[in-house]
């Protein structure tokens, strides 16, 4: 029989701003039969969902379900509406997000729910791989839900999200910006690394005066939960200068990583205003004359 | 091929790759990568033999597999790996799955044609009395 890794459940002793948002694997094993909550599995791997997946879990996928087909931006409002109302969301659901790779693509479909103020929204601690590691049942059946009846408001991109004309503002007033993406991106090296010859951009670096705080710091490596909010005080706040009060911009390469870091600044930590830069690095190191800064 | 079956067919050519290693002294390897959702595929070409390495998404590694056996298998040709076209490979995969990840349903495609024009462009420089090694600086 495998090893398996017991449950990390001490959410609630980790002093968090939002504890409730995060939730754990017990937790959502306690709740696989609640009809009030809804599991969404959003992942980098397309298939991965189709592989196995939480009894009960309904996938989502963020090139096919929240980009438009056409313009780089988020769907409207009524075809995000048609989505939950097609994966049995109602007005009092609880929508449970899990996904591949630390949760990146969780906390992203995460964010773009926000856009449309969609309410009871929760994340699983540690994503797929924790779920996995802790040997729980994973299916291959996709399930069937009638027609959910949530109402969704117009998107509002004013608030959490940042476009590059305000990004390029944010850097004039000297505001915050934390790069959440790699060391060697963020120092423009990788464009250069025979192993990654399509980087996306033309230009390596880094948005002028951005902080590098790589997404992945903010996790516990062993569990791939967050660290407690003692931890990612002295991360952000002590290491990095970040207040609380602070109109911080998180940006990584197409911004799923910096969703996380989103995630991670506004509900754990209780920062008011952080806004995620989701052209990030492909728009801002691909735009003529936007200035970079390369150590 | 139905849903089910295809999406059966994929997963097993990733849990069960199809010639994943190396090829010694390979007329060329060749590094591709989307390195943004973190693929990557070395392919590997000798007197007409493929094999890959690689790491990355089901997609990305199942397409490796799957270009492979059948290259090696149908003996393909350099002329006809050259003019399978992104279409036709992404109808192969399943457009249910592939036009979601075009950059991973195409990866190992397009780092064998980069492998093949890099066969073609050594032929050529050798027939030119270059020797390949010195055009790309050692």
């Amino acid at each position: 029989m495998p090893q398996t890794a017991t449950a990390v459940s001490d959410i609630a002793q980790r002093g968090y701003a939002h504890p409730e948002v995060l939730v754990s694997t017990e937790w959502v094993q306690d709740h696989l039969n609640d009809p009030k909550v809804r599991l969404l599995e959003s992942n980098e791997d397309v298939l991965l969902y189709e592989t196995g997946h939480i009894p009960g879990a309904v996938k989502i996928d963020w090139v096919t379900d929240l980009n438009d087909p056409l313009l780089r931006d988020y769907v409207d409002r009524a075809r995000l509406e048609r989505l939950l109302r097609a994966k049995g969301i109602n007005k009092d659901t609880t929508v449970v997000f899990y996904g591949d790779k630390n949760n990146w693509w969780a906390t992203y479909a995460f964010w773009v729910f926000k856009l449309f103020g969609v309410e009871n929204l929760k994340l699983l601690d540690g994503g797929r791989l924790r779920w996995v590691d802790e040997g729980r049942e994973l299916v291959t059946d996709a399930p069937s839900y009638s027609q959910g009846n949530i109402s969704v408001r117009e998107r509002d991109d004013s608030k959490i999200r940042a476009f590059r004309a305000e990004v390029q503002q944010h850097v004039n007033r000297n505001g915050k910006l934390v790069d959440v993406r790699s060391p060697e991106e963020y120092r423009g090296e990788r464009l250069h690394m025979p192993e990654y010859p399509n980087e996306g951009a033309v230009r390596g670096g880094h948005i002028p005066g951005a902080k590098s705080i790589p997404w992945g710091r903010a996790v516990t490596p062993e569990t791939h939960t967050f660290k407690p909010a003692a931890e990612l005080h002295t991360l952000y706040e002590s290491e990095n200068g970040l207040q609380k009060t602070d109109d911080v911009i998180a940006y990584c390469r197409i911004g799923e990583r910096s969703s996380h870091t989103w995630f991670a600044l506004t509900y754990l930590l209780g920062f008011k205003n952080v806004r995620n830069y989701d052209g990030s690095w492909t728009e801002w190191g691909n735009s003529v004359r936007a200035p970079i800064e390369k150590p | 091929m139905d849903r089910e079956t295809r999406l059966a067919w994929l997963v097993d050519h990733y849990r069960r790759p199809r010639h994943k290693g190396t090829l010694a002294d390979a007329d060329a390897r060749v590094p591709g990568g989307n390195p943004g959702c973190g693929d990557l595929i070395t392919m590997y070409l000798k007197d007409g033999a493929v094999a890959w390495e690689g790491t990355g998404c089901t997609l990305s590694q199942a397409a490796a597999s799957i270009l492979a056996e059948r290259v090696n298998r149908e003996h393909t040709s350099f002329e006809e790996i050259l003019a399978i076209t992104p279409e036709v490979w992404m109808d192969l995969l399943g457009r249910e799955f592939a036009d979601a990840r075009p950059q991973c349903a195409l990866l190992a495609l397009g780092t064998l044609k980069i492998a093949v024009k890099t066969v073609e462009m050594n032929r050529k420089l050798r027939e030119a009395g270059v020797d390949p090694a010195m055009v790309r600086g050692g």
